[in-house]
């Protein structure tokens, strides 16, 4: 009985898959590799500056076209613009924020060279999280200027938001919002921290701690996802829904985070670092998925349209007709091409995958395409009481307003990039990443 | 047009007169190939590649589980596999399109639930079911004739050693029927390159 007692009591030992020494060994392998020299991992902010110094000065300039056309012209056009902006880089920070989650909780190998630089990406999720509460506040303040279903006078004796009120309201809203931005700041900025201290520390049970907190940070990831997305972009229209709403902006988060580390990664190969370290190897997984989340967007996009089409049920076919009818059909088309079946055909072939360059053009490229897709779920519900859909100073509104978010964020992650190693330089398996290779 | 034929042959050998054998052996039987056993994947992959650097074509090598790489050491080219099954694919939903268009908007214009006849909307899902099923069936039965599976025997499973080849050896086996192949100077190639037990196979009709 005693023996029992005693092994009952005995703490667990911790077990790692190699001993000390092995890993002692491996780091010292590792850090003797002549990949892994100061300047192939680290970059200066001279050199970030170059690129991010521009995008400061037209990101300044766009937000100040912007805010004369607020003043000058119409509030609520520029604020369209500027949510434009702030979803696609959204789209962005969480994709990055996913990307990080699925590696950890996955314990993937391939991606740890590409995962620093999602981390960064991933912790500038604070930007477009706080402009959102900004901007909840500035919608309830001013009793709605997009959120129609904020407004008293159509509120006042309308059934649909009365059943709906438990959840469309104003408090409410601004309290979500900001328990939304919370749990992206706090996963984010955690799993970035642990990476970066096993950089400083070389100790691997940060690892697993960042494994244990991605896995349960899954599930609240998806849901402040899916409900942020119902928030500002579904309910720009009070009475449509769509059970499909928050998987069809993840599809935008998964894809735009992809596009996007294709291109900073392409970037910083330009600029002489990562020689070795993400290689067409690399380029051909992140060209996979990147191909994989264009089909997974339009089968999401294409289900939502194609069941509301079939069973003509007029609050949700409005959503549709508000746009299709009333000047943004030439949009629909540009979602079916551009954001379908021409990435569709390019991505299919394998060079194009492989080539650093032509992918990172095509990570513009699905940018480009995933506002454009943010544009067709945003302007219609500005425009829709006026006679014309699009006009010379409206389409500089939002343009500026969007491409002024954009590039404040691009500055952002130039910045962002200089602050540490441009890899995790001694993750438990770094090893894997940099003999990566597809034998297909 | 021959190599149509010879890979018909893998299927129905009682079609195709075989053509008179250009090695015989001892006992008069047609000679299949050469057979060398290897005991680690480094001296495996290395011979692999001296066969290739010799300019061998009919030529395999058998090992008990995958060997990474081993496509580029034996000189592989990528496979027409995912040419023909994206032309299936198109095959696929050029034939929704016209079956669907051809009969619900030309032929019998019929009013479902007040639909348009042409809408493009419910022909998708059909688009997409038959481009999958023309690309699945390209996948497999393509596969199936490129690599002339499956057979009911191949003479290798005549060599006893040979069926070493699923627990703990490497076998290289060049073809006869290779236009480099010489009884002698092949044999020569496989013992320079490392191979042990090297045995001429018989095809037994």
């Amino acid at each position: 009985m005693s023996q029992f007692a005693a092994k009952a009591n005995k703490p667990a030992p911790v077990q790692t898959a190699i001993s000390d020494e092995a890993w002692a060994k491996r780091l010292s392998t590792i850090a003797n590799d002549a990949r892994m020299h100061e300047d192939n991992i680290n970059l200066s902010s001279r050199s970030a500056a170059k690129v991010g110094r521009a995008m400061l000065v037209v990101a300044l300039v766009f937000l100040l076209v912007s805010a004369v056309g607020a003043f000058s012209i119409s509030f609520g056009h520029a604020l369209a613009g500027i949510e434009i902006g702030v979803f696609t880089v959204l789209a962005v920070a969480l994709g990055s924020l996913f990307w990080v989650m699925v590696f950890h909780a996955l314990n993937a190998g391939w991606s740890i060279t590409i995962r620093r630089q999602l981390e960064n990406m991933a912790s500038l999720v604070w930007i477009p999280a706080l402009i959102l509460v900004v901007i909840a506040i500035v919608e309830v303040a001013s009793n709605g200027v997009l959120l129609e279903w904020l407004d008293p006078s159509v509120r006042e004796g309308n059934h649909l938001i009365e059943a709906k009120a438990a959840y469309l309201n104003g408090p409410f809203f601004v309290v979500r919002v900001i328990v939304y931005a919370i749990i992206w700041v706090v996963l984010s900025n955690r799993l970035r921290a642990w990476s970066i201290k096993t950089d400083e520390t070389g100790d691997r049970s940060y690892g697993r701690k960042a494994r244990f907190f991605a896995s349960f940070g899954i599930p609240f990831f998806a849901l402040s996802l899916t409900f942020c997305a119902f928030d500002f972009l579904m309910s720009l229209d009070y009475r449509f829904f769509s059970t499909m709403w928050g998987v069809y902006y993840f599809a935008s988060c998964a894809l735009g985070a992809m596009s996007a580390i294709v291109l900073v990664t392409a970037l910083l190969r330009t600029a002489g670092r990562l020689q070795g370290l993400v290689t067409e190897e690399h380029y051909h997984d992140m060209g996979k998925l990147m191909f994989g989340f264009t089909v997974f967007w339009a089968y999401i996009s294409f289900s939502q349209y194609f069941l509301i089409w079939y069973s003509n049920i007029p609050e949700e076919t409005m959503w549709f007709t508000a746009r299709k009818e009333l000047g943004w059909n030439w949009l629909f088309m540009v979602m079916c091409i551009g954001h379908f079946i021409a990435p569709f055909l390019i991505l299919i072939f394998r060079g194009i995958k492989r080539n650093p360059k032509i992918l990172a053009f095509m990570g513009v490229y699905m940018l480009v395409m995933i506002a454009l897709d943010m544009a067709w779920i945003i302007l219609p519900m500005v425009t829709i009481g006026e006679a014309k859909a699009l006009d010379v100073p409206g389409l500089v509104i939002y343009a500026a307003g969007a491409l002024g978010i954009i590039f404040l964020f691009g500055w952002f992650v130039s910045m962002k990039v200089t602050k540490s190693p441009l890899i995790p330089t001694k993750d438990p398996l770094l090893h894997e990443a940099m003999k990566h290779k597809n034998y297909v | 047009m021959t190599s149509l034929l010879s890979q018909a042959a893998d299927y129905f050998p009682m079609l195709v007169r075989k053509p008179a054998p250009r090695f015989v052996s001892e006992s008069g039987a047609r000679v299949h190939g050469i057979v060398a056993e290897f005991t680690e994947v480094p001296a495996v992959f290395h011979a692999a590649e001296h066969v290739r650097d010799a300019g061998y074509s009919k030529w395999d090598v058998h090992t008990p589980f995958p060997i990474h790489d081993m496509e580029s050491a034996m000189g592989i080219k990528t496979t027409k596999l995912p040419l023909m099954a994206g032309g299936a694919a198109i095959t696929g939903v050029l034939t929704a399109i016209v079956l669907q268009w051809g009969t619900s908007d030309i032929l019998y214009p019929m009013v479902v639930q007040g639909k348009p006849y042409d809408a493009w909307e419910p022909f998708v899902p059909i688009m997409f079911e038959l481009g999958v099923l023309f690309t699945a069936f390209m996948c497999l039965f393509g596969m199936l004739a490129l690599n002339g599976l499956p057979r009911f025997h191949h003479p290798l499973f005549s060599h006893e050693r040979f069926l070493k080849v699923s627990d703990d050896r490497f076998i290289i086996a060049i073809e006869a029927d290779d236009p480099k192949f010489d009884p002698v100077q092949t044999r020569a190639l496989l013992e320079k390159a490392g191979g042990t037990h090297i045995a001429l196979i018989e095809d037994a009709e």
